[in-house]
């Protein structure tokens, strides 16, 4: 026979506790009560023992007093239990039979899970919001360190290579004279430093560009084997002193004309070259084509630069490709340089598709091996000679014939600059007026008319970019066919190019500007004849040569007279430029009172042409008489009695 | 013997039931671990030889569609309004609730609490957000303890001053 089960029993099974209202306020339990409840007698205060209930009671005596039929719960509370967690309870009040109960009852945790995890989820997303939003920000700051960076290096390369433009143009035209040999080889020095000192600049500038995603490779038609002769030959001279053999050997299955870049081609053979030159003092090098053997496919070559240097050890193999570190920083005191051609060559090898490594066994040579994904061009067949651009360099002297007789405007601020352009075109017997900035270059240029316009970037009241657009503008009003303007700048950023090139530059020359690139330039714009003045309208001026005695007793004063004068001409132009009339007066009333006395009644005459040109503040007729100064002091000559 | 009700009112996982934990217990859990309707807890005070006790009413944070129970606050003597100084919007949270609570169940001694003062460095809260509202404010720390027995401290001397003038105004 089963016990007998009361319905008292149930209640700890079903998760209540149970309890009936005494008259005293007090509650009775009403069966067993259950393990997890926190009471154990069985009449209790419960207010007492649940404090929420002091607001929950006296809602349910309202309700009893008033009969109420319906059953009412308890908000939810939580209580620690005896096992160190927590149970969530709830209060329910009923009445029945004319008796008034409380059930409290415990809710299992599962329900409040939900509660839990969409908390959990709501504070991880925050988080992460607020994360975002944290790099968001690291992001922009970065972005604008990067724009900084960018913006500093171009104005740093700007400020390095002014100067730098003025020592080295200025040591190329110094060694161009007559010197002892003492000072032969100051002046070596000179232009040794002064490269090796752009050439690193360039090489900050290429690598921060290179990081910066500045640098895009062209893509147009290349000759492989021209392209690796070029690298060859600018290294030459270094492998020659050191007395290094040089090799190339190109494998026939690679194919000669690609599509590619070949400056930056050609700049990683060199760095590479370079650096084997630095490092091998006996034997020699070789340059090695072959298509890739890990990585076949049209195009896919595998270049090798092999020397006999000192070797890297083996653990510094995987360094030497990072900025500023050689294999041993004690090298760089001995063999000198960065190390930053190779940080560069990596780079470039890697916008080519390819990577780089290096082989090497101390004391036995390296071998630096880079691939490289390059297009093939259809047409394989052997070009002739004129297929391919004119490459041989002419000599000084050819070029100075070339770039002879034209009319140059100059516009530069820097008075330095202005001095070496004009040193540089000293022997072309061009015509050069002078503007110190944009502005007054316009104005020349509306009234005088220049084969060519050399034309700085950066200038105060009006800058290059600005002029330039002002000189197109003119010339489509009059309709002139556009004049050569070639842009003077120091910064090698291709921003500048795409901006300069948008102003209506023919060309642009990148400070340090040397003196064959100037008339190289000057040869191929100037002589194109882009005003249409230039050969048609304007005589041949041949200068016949003006004889003048000096007299006896004259003979060491006059040519140093004449030196001097001639000198003068480009302060003239100079001071023309800047619109410093005063100091064209004091030079032209000078000239008049002197140039009669040793014999040159003609200088006395155009002094006092210029002079009054300078009172007058006539631009045009001082240019004019300053032209014909300078033709009078190339056709004279000077005889002597004796 | 003086018993005081406190609520501790705010938004969810701003560190109210981590600051009954540190004033109570002295203890604190990194683990969050969001609370379930309302969980009551006491502390005996001495103030100037007498014995207060204190009730704490840690009351689940607010959130969207589980607004303050204001019914539970109503027989409060004061409140503590916290909010989390590393998210932004607890604050405004706490200015609602303070809103509702003065314009339904009337005035009362209250302070705002800035919890999570360790990680200062981190806060969206800025000095000027706490300036404008003319409370007493109070920044602290459940996992360091900073402040936290001034602001109950604090909370309970207004308290006990609000019942004192209303006293007076009784006489």
């Amino acid at each position: 026979m089963t016990p007998k089960t009361t319905t008292d029993d149930l209640f700890a099974p079903l998760g209540l506790a149970v309890f009936e209202r005494l008259p005293t306020g007090l509650f009775q339990a009403v069966g067993h009560l259950p393990a997890w409840l926190p009471v154990k007698e069985d009449s209790v205060d419960l207010a007492g023992h649940f404090p929420i209930l002091e607001i929950f009671l006296p809602e349910c005596e309202a309700l009893w007093q008033a009969g109420g039929p319906a059953p009412m719960q308890s908000d939810v509370w939580t209580e620690p239990d005896h096992a160190g967690g927590e149970i969530y309870l709830q209060a329910v009040a009923a009445a029945a039979g004319g008796r008034h109960f409380i059930a409290l009852r415990s809710l299992p945790a599962a329900l409040f899970t939900y509660q839990q995890l969409a908390h959990d989820f709501e504070l991880e997303k925050e988080k992460v919001e607020r994360l975002s939003h944290e790099l968001e920000a690291k992001r922009r700051e970065a972005e604008r360190a990067t724009q900084a960076k960018s913006d500093f290096l171009a104005t740093m390369s700007h400020e390095i290579r002014t100067p730098l433009n003025a020592i080295i143009g200025m040591a190329d035209v110094l060694s161009s004279t007559s010197l002892t040999g003492e000072q032969k080889k100051c002046v070596d020095i000179f232009q040794r430093n002064g490269v090796a000192l752009l050439n690193l600049i360039n090489d900050i500038l290429d690598l921060s560009r290179v990081e910066s995603g500045h640098v895009e490779l062209e893509a147009t038609d290349l000759d492989l084997r021209e392209v690796v002769a070029r690298a060859m030959e600018v290294v030459e001279v270094r492998a020659t002193a050191k007395g290094l053999s040089l090799r190339q050997t190109i494998a026939p299955d690679v194919p000669r004309y690609l599509i590619g870049d070949p400056n930056r081609l050609r700049q990683i053979i060199i760095n590479l070259l370079g650096n084997s030159i630095k490092f091998t003092d006996h034997g020699g090098l070789e340059v090695k084509v072959e298509p890739d053997p890990e990585n076949t496919g049209p195009g896919r070559l595998r270049f090798a630069i092999t020397d006999t240097g000192i070797g890297i050890p083996e653990d510094k193999l995987g360094l030497i490709f990072e900025s500023f570190s050689q294999a041993d920083s004690s090298t760089t005191r001995r063999y000198g340089g960065t190390g930053l051609g190779l940080t560069i060559s990596k780079q470039l090898v890697e916008l080519m598709d390819g990577r780089i490594w290096v082989e090497s066994q101390v004391g036995v040579g390296s071998t630096f091996f880079f691939t490289a994904r390059f297009q093939v061009q259809q047409d394989q067949s052997e070009r002739t000679a004129q297929d391919t651009p004119q490459t041989t360099h002419a000599s000084l002297a050819e070029l100075e014939a070339r770039a002879a007789g034209l009319r140059i405007l100059l516009v530069d601020d820097s008075e330095d600059n202005r001095i070496l352009i004009l040193s540089y075109l000293k022997k072309t017997r061009s015509t050069i007026d002078i503007a110190e900035d944009g502005q007054r270059a316009v104005e020349f240029f509306r009234t005088g008319h220049y084969d060519v316009v050399l034309m700085d970037v950066e200038m105060p009241v009006m800058d290059g970019y600005q002029a330039t657009r002002e000189i197109r503008r003119i010339e489509k009003e009059s309709g002139a066919p556009p004049t050569p303007v070639l842009a003077l700048t120091a910064h090698a950023f291709a921003e500048m190019k795409v901006k300069g090139y948008e102003a209506g530059f023919t060309d642009l020359l990148t400070k340090p500007i040397r003196q064959t690139t100037l008339l190289e330039a000057l040869a191929k714009h100037g002589s194109s004849g882009g005003s249409g003045s230039s050969e048609a309208e304007r005589p041949v001026v041949a200068p016949a040569s003006i004889r003048i005695r000096v007299e006896e007793g004259m003979e060491d004063v006059v040519p140093g007279y004449l030196a001097k004068r001639r000198a003068e001409v480009a302060v003239y132009r100079e001071r023309l430029g800047a619109g410093d009339f005063d100091a064209i007066r004091k030079l032209a009333h000078k000239m008049k009172g002197t140039g009669g006395g040793y014999g040159f009644p003609k200088l006395t005459e155009l002094g006092a042409a210029l002079e009054k040109g300078a009172i007058q503040s006539d631009t045009s007729a001082i240019r004019e008489n300053l032209d014909e100064f300078a033709l009078y002091l190339e056709s004279v000559k000077l005889e002597y009695l004796s | 013997m003086l018993k005081k009700k406190i609520c501790l009112l705010g938004s969810y996982g701003v560190g109210k039931t981590s600051l009954v934990a540190r004033y109570v217990h002295s203890m604190f859990a990194d683990k969050y671990h969001t609370t379930v309707g309302v969980k009551i807890d006491k502390k005996v005070l001495d103030v100037e030889g007498q014995e207060l006790t204190l009730m704490l009413w840690d009351m689940a944070g607010e959130e969207d569609g589980a607004p303050v129970r204001l019914n539970q606050v109503k027989d409060a003597s004061g409140y503590l309004l916290v909010a989390d100084g590393t998210r932004g919007k607890t604050l405004d949270v706490a200015r609602s609730i303070q809103q509702r609570v003065e314009s339904e169940i009337g005035s009362r001694p209250f302070l705002l609490l800035i919890n999570k003062a360790d990680l200062r460095e981190t806060w969206e809260v800025s000095d000027t957000d706490l300036a404008s509202s003319g409370w007493t404010v109070i920044e602290t720390s459940a996992k360091s303890g900073q402040h936290v027995e001034e602001a109950f401290a604090t909370l309970s001397s207004r308290m006990l001053q609000a019942q004192a003038d209303d006293s007076e105004d009784d006489d």
